[in-house]
């Protein structure tokens, strides 16, 4: 397991799409830290941790997309598959390997950090607990993008599915404030990961909504084993 | 080693492989011999346990393939059609991971047995190379590596010689003979010489079934029908069917064509009779410029074996499945000659 998730980090970062996707990470979330916290003087990271899920929603399929559709594609997938290694090991080994990169953007947030310390007063439990939140939501982005990757031979139609869904969970989020049904509303809300999300950049930290995360994950990392055994029939 | 019951595979209404059976002893080479789409990948993958046979029984090493998988899996190595590599590694990576993946402790150190698995696949020269930039022979050998990682009991090679030049064919062949006399070897190919020069045994399977089963030379036997000569002859063409015919042995003359002074003949007959014409013609003194042996095509052997087995025939006498199957040797002869074109030793 650990031999597929060094491969996978190892290709991620000796291509050229590698530091691409991190410089546009980067990039974009420095912006904001400048524009809501050094322009206005502020030391609250929370809108930016807001933004920085949205962030990811476009991102994340860029990067899931090639887990398993390339493997099909270059046929290296019966590699895997004749290795004495199951298919859950394959699928955890993938999943880390995105998170690995997930992981390495947030090191990079940590100058935003020291800059809080020297220039005003940080609020520590909510930061951190907004890490954990930022981990725990990109892993149900990371599930779901393994998942689709898992059901085509395109890296292309991975991505765009991939987009699909995670602006359909968004859309959704914003019908339950246009929604007339209580039933709905509090369904849509129950189901959203984004206002789950913000629950955790306001500053509350909550096990229900980390529960939620992770069961999410795990359901989508079973899909995905199923999507790649039945390759197999 | 191995052995296969009633192996079927179907996807949807097509039946990719029906009721497949046989045995491998220990340390034999066995070729799979057919034509595309006769259900040989197929079968590996089920061997292999990239795929699940939709009914049969695989046991590998005395293992059952649905019981320990990944116990099977450490004793079988594989090298589909298309090798298993990752473009963006040098061949020193993709061992590394291979080696990894397969969870092998070799018993010396690691650097040491994957330089030694480079030397038997002759990669040595090649090892810091990014796989993307090799040639398709270096590719095969890396694939051929990557499958012998692991020292597998059992080496499954799939149509290991296609896309090659001929000089890389007779190198992977005897690197495959090489690799038989320790292993029990399955490979695949529709070359009939390749499968001679390597295999023990020959299995022909056609339309997900075996058609036949033996070793070469009993293949060759059964399937050598009547000899054809094909001669480029000079003289009087009426005067040379003449000669030809009167040669004792000779069943049939044919003139295929005619440039000038010289015609192209096609002699049929029951032996030998090479030594016949040659002192027939030279006494009526017609030169001859050329004379061959037609060998049986593949797509000859295939129709002599499905008329040797007239009951397997007659289950598949649909007439959807007859067009079908002529299409699939029309198609198969274009490749025939391609590969026939590059295949010196053949």
């Amino acid at each position: 397991m650990t031999a597929i998730w060094k491969r996978d980090v190892h290709s991620f970062f000796h291509s050229p799409l590698g530091f691409v996707y991190l410089a546009a990470f980067f990039a974009i979330m420095n912006l904001y830290f400048f524009a809501t916290c050094v322009m206005s003087q502020s030391s609250d990271l929370s809108a930016v941790f807001a933004n920085m899920l949205v962030v990811l929603m476009f991102l994340m399929p860029l990067m899931t997309m090639r887990l398993f559709s390339e493997e099909y594609r270059q046929g290296t997938d019966r590699l895997l598959l004749t290795a004495p290694v199951s298919v859950w090991e394959i699928v955890l080994a993938k999943f880390l390997s995105a998170m690995t990169v997930i992981a390495a953007a947030m090191v990079g947030t940590i100058p935003w950090l020291i800059v809080i310390v020297i220039f005003g007063t940080p609020a520590w439990p909510s930061i951190i607990g907004t890490y954990v939140a930022l981990l725990c939501a990109s892993a149900v982005f990371a599930a779901i993008g393994a998942f689709l990757s898992a059901l085509t031979e395109s890296q292309l139609i991975a991505a765009v599915l991939s987009f699909a869904v995670f602006l359909g969970i968004y859309i959704l989020d914003m019908l339950q404030y246009s929604l007339d049904s209580e039933l709905l509303t509090t369904l849509f809300n129950w189901l959203s990961i984004y206002s789950r999300y913000s629950t955790f950049t306001s500053g509350i930290f909550s096990l229900g909504n980390l529960v939620y995360f992770l069961t999410l994950t795990a359901l989508f990392l079973y899909f995905t084993v199923r999507a790649v055994e039945r390759r197999r029939h | 080693m191995i052995q296969v019951e009633h192996l079927v595979k179907r996807y949807g209404e097509t039946c990719a492989v029906r009721d497949i059976s046989f045995r491998v002893r220990d340390g034999e080479v066995i070729g799979f011999l057919g034509p595309n789409g006769a259900g040989k990948t197929t079968t590996m993958n089920i061997l292999t346990g990239c795929l699940e046979a939709t009914s049969g029984d695989v046991r590998i090493g005395g293992k059952h393939l649905e019981e320990d998988p990944l116990g099977i899996r450490r004793m079988v190595g594989y090298l589909p059609e298309q090798p298993p590599l990752y473009p963006d590694m040098t061949v020193a990576e993709y061992l590394t991971f291979v080696y990894a993946l397969k969870k092998y402790k070799a018993p010396d150190s690691r650097e040491a047995y994957l330089a030694k698995i480079c030397g038997m696949a002759g990669l040595s020269e090649v090892t810091g190379r990014l796989i993307r930039n090799l040639s398709k022979g270096y590719r095969q050998r890396v694939g051929l590596a990557g499958a012998l990682i692991g020292d597998p009991k059992v080496l499954i090679l799939d149509e290991p010689t296609v896309g090659l030049d001929p000089k890389q064919i007779i190198e992977i062949r005897e690197l495959i003979r090489e690799l038989g006399k320790e292993r029990t070897v399955i490979l695949s190919s529709h070359i009939l010489p390749e499968v001679q020069s390597i295999c023990d045994r020959v299995l022909v399977i056609n339309e997900g079934q075996i058609v036949a089963d033996g070793t070469p030379r009993e293949l060759s036997e059964r399937m050598s029908g009547t000899p054809q000569l094909e001669l480029t002859i000079e003289g009087d063409p009426a005067e040379v069917q003449t000669v030809l015919r009167a040669v004792p042995g000779v069943s049939q003359v044919e003139q295929v064509r005619q440039e000038g002074a010289k015609a192209l003949y096609r002699v049929t007959s029951e032996s030998d009779v090479r030594h016949a014409v040659f002192d027939a013609l030279s006494q009526g003194s017609f030169a001859i410029l050329s004379m061959k042996q037609l060998e049986l095509s593949l797509e000859d052997i295939f129709l002599k074996l499905t008329d040797h087995a007239p009951e397997q025939a007659a289950e598949r006498t649909k007439p959807s499945k007859k067009k079908k199957k002529r299409r699939l040797f029309g198609a198969k002869k274009h490749k025939e000659v391609d590969s026939d074109d590059s295949d010196l030793e053949a």
